[in-house]
């Protein structure tokens, strides 16, 4: 419509040669950034509630003594929360189970799902299936993972009746203190190995076929291939795995709320459980977001690695 | 003739290297089938056995566990007396809500960041940007002020919305925008069409792909989601399926073993079947969720 009105009332070289800036930046006003502002508008008014301003209250409440029942008798404490977050024993060990559980699952995911990736990437019969077998537990709620997970480690459970059948002793899994939280981590990495294999598989397939030919030409074994080509070049892939499964096992809380409610000796009380319990159950979001601030910001560090990571990814 | 002799060893030396292969295959398939399969089909075959039965199967261990014999429809019965039905209503409506609401909104905003050049797209992309770092969990405390602030609290509406402008589904939507040509996007404009005629008419119909993946994903994520319906919704007739399974199981009391695997199977199931239709898409779409 405006480009087929300028040529009539505008004489070529003429008027619109007098205001050139108002003109366009008026033009580019109507033809740019208004549409623009109307695509984006709603995404990002979602985005200011549920995302800042979350963070600005989240700021505001870690300095308040509050209560959910009584948000009008809030008192200010400074920095107490913040105190109590480094000297609470309770929010000290959740911290430091956490801090663990994520060591455990990544430190057994990697080579796991690289070893699995391996086989994918390979010429065996029945990868497609595996692929899917491995993957089902991705697509599975985290609530019923744990709920299986239950059942399959409960005392008179499924894999305590199969340890029975082959004549080894019970294991007390999940009410032990020195088995819980390595239980857990289990769990875990059976829950997430499809996706980090399929991650891992990715990267496989990005490393040019040549490079292996030309090795196999010099007489480098599968062992030496593996070492000297695969492992160096998909290093981006591990280290992108490893900043994805240290986010989610970050925000782990399903286990420690169906499976042991942070039992036992508080050995499986995970930070999200702990905030969560905190907030909801002890009725101290103040202190709760003190914590939940720790969190994000070792979050924020991971994730900043991340996109270093992401935006260097093509380079070989 | 020393060529015949090779030729004839080679093709022995094959035939041991695919049997050998064959093993292989076997021995993994059986090991995966174990561990990611069978408890699987011990959650569904338990949901059609009374408590007796379950436990029964288990001590001694007989391999009738992984099949319903005396199959019982008494678990699914009391699921849906106890309200099951409305939680999984509940749970499709949440799911409803936040595929269409991330469609409607990451769609638009993605093409405002992919299609026009105005002034301080840098800025906008950079404030989305960052959010794409905050852990959702950790932030389940003051969302939940939030939305009380807003008077929202204990609603369907509520377990969805924070979750529509999804940074995610902006991003997988901006990938696939890119792949179109922008001659597309001309040749349109010289045909007198806005903005809003090159999206819902030159962009879309050519990203049927990447909507699928974000369609499929969304859902699954909703559906699955836990702790924060957990939080915000407190009336029993309002609770989502993930939280009337969590709390069946809840330690202190005994939990009903086939009920609860009931519940579990009838909400993991169609998923499944969901999954195996359609696992190119959620294979893609999830392994390119990185963080969220």
């Amino acid at each position: 419509m405006p480009s087929g009105r300028a040529p009539a009332g505008v004489q070529p070289g003429g008027g619109s040669a007098k205001l050139p800036p108002p003109g366009r930046a008026r033009r580019r006003w109507r033809r740019e950034t208004l549409p623009a502002l109307g695509f984006l508008t709603p995404f990002l008014v979602l985005l200011l509630i549920f995302q800042y301003l979350p963070l600005a209250v989240m700021a505001r409440y870690s300095l308040y003594d509050y209560s959910l029942f009584n948000p009008s008798q809030a008192k200010f404490v400074g920095a107490q929360n913040f105190i109590q977050v480094f000297t609470d024993p309770a929010t000290l060990q959740s911290l430091l189970i956490t801090f663990i559980f994520i060591l455990g699952v990544v430190a057994l995911v990697v080579p796991i799902s690289f070893i699995v990736a391996v086989y994918l990437n390979g010429k065996l019969p029945a990868r497609a299936l595996v692929r899917t077998m491995i993957f089902l537990p991705v697509v599975t709620s985290s609530v019923v993972v744990a709920t299986l997970w239950t059942f399959l480690l409960n005392q008179t459970g499924l894999i305590n009746s199969l340890l029975q059948a082959v004549h080894l002793p019970p294991a007390g899994f999940l009410t032990d203190k020195h088995q819980a939280l390595a239980t857990i981590v289990v769990m875990t990495v059976w829950q997430q190995l499809g996706l980090a294999s399929v991650l891992f598989l990715a990267g496989l397939q990005s490393v040019p076929r040549e490079l292996y030919e030309a090795a196999e030409v010099d007489g480098a074994g599968v062992l030496r291939r593996t070492v000297s080509i695969t492992i160096p070049l998909i290093s981006r892939t591990t280290l992108f795995i490893v900043v994805v499964m240290t986010v989610f096992a970050l925000q782990a809380f399903a286990p420690a709320y169906i499976m042991t409610g942070g039992a036992p000796e508080g050995t499986t009380n995970l930070i999200i459980y702990q905030i969560y319990q905190t907030a909801f159950q002890l009725q101290q979001p103040g202190y709760a977001s003190a914590m939940s601030i720790v969190v994000l910001l070792f979050a924020i560090v991971i994730s900043l690695i991340q996109m270093r990571l992401l935006r260097t990814r093509w380079n070989y | 003739m020393t060529a015949k002799t090779g030729q004839r060893s080679g093709w022995g030396r094959g035939l041991l290297r695919r049997s050998a292969r064959m093993t292989a295959a076997g021995i993994v398939l059986a090991v995966v089938v174990a561990v990611f399969l069978l408890p699987y089909l011990w959650m569904v075959s338990s949901s059609f056995k009374d408590q007796k039965t379950i436990f029964a199967g288990l001590s001694p261990f007989s391999w009738s566990v992984f099949i319903p014999v005396h199959a019982t429809m008494s678990n699914v019965v009391a699921l849906f007396q106890k309200g099951i039905g409305q939680a999984l209503l509940n749970s499709l409506i949440v799911a409803v809500i936040q595929v269409g609401g991330t469609l409607l909104v990451c769609a638009p905003a993605a093409y405002a960041l992919t299609r026009i050049r105005f002034r301080g797209r840098g800025v906008i992309f950079g404030l989305i940007l960052v959010t794409f770092m905050l852990p959702a969990e950790a932030l389940v405390v003051p969302m939940y002020g939030v939305v009380s602030g807003l008077g929202l609290q204990d609603t369907l509406l509520a377990v969805a919305l924070p979750w529509i402008s999804s940074v995610f589904g902006l991003f997988l939507l901006r990938q696939a925008f890119e792949e179109i040509p922008i001659e597309l996007d001309e040749a349109a404009r010289l045909d007198g069409a806005g903005h809003v005629r090159i999206f819902l008419s030159v962009i879309l119909p050519n990203v049927k792909t990447a909507i699928t993946t974000l369609c499929l994903v969304t859902f699954l994520f909703s559906w699955n989601a836990f702790l924060w319906p957990l939080t915000v919704i407190q009336s029993p007739q309002r609770q989502v399926i993930q939280v009337a399974i969590a709390q069946s199981v809840a330690a202190g009391e005994l939990p009903n073993w086939g009920i609860t695997f009931g519940g579990a199977a009838i909400a993991t199931v169609p998923l499944i079947v969901l999954f195996l239709f359609a696992q190119r898409f959620f294979v893609q779409g999830l392994a390119s969720t990185g963080l969220k």
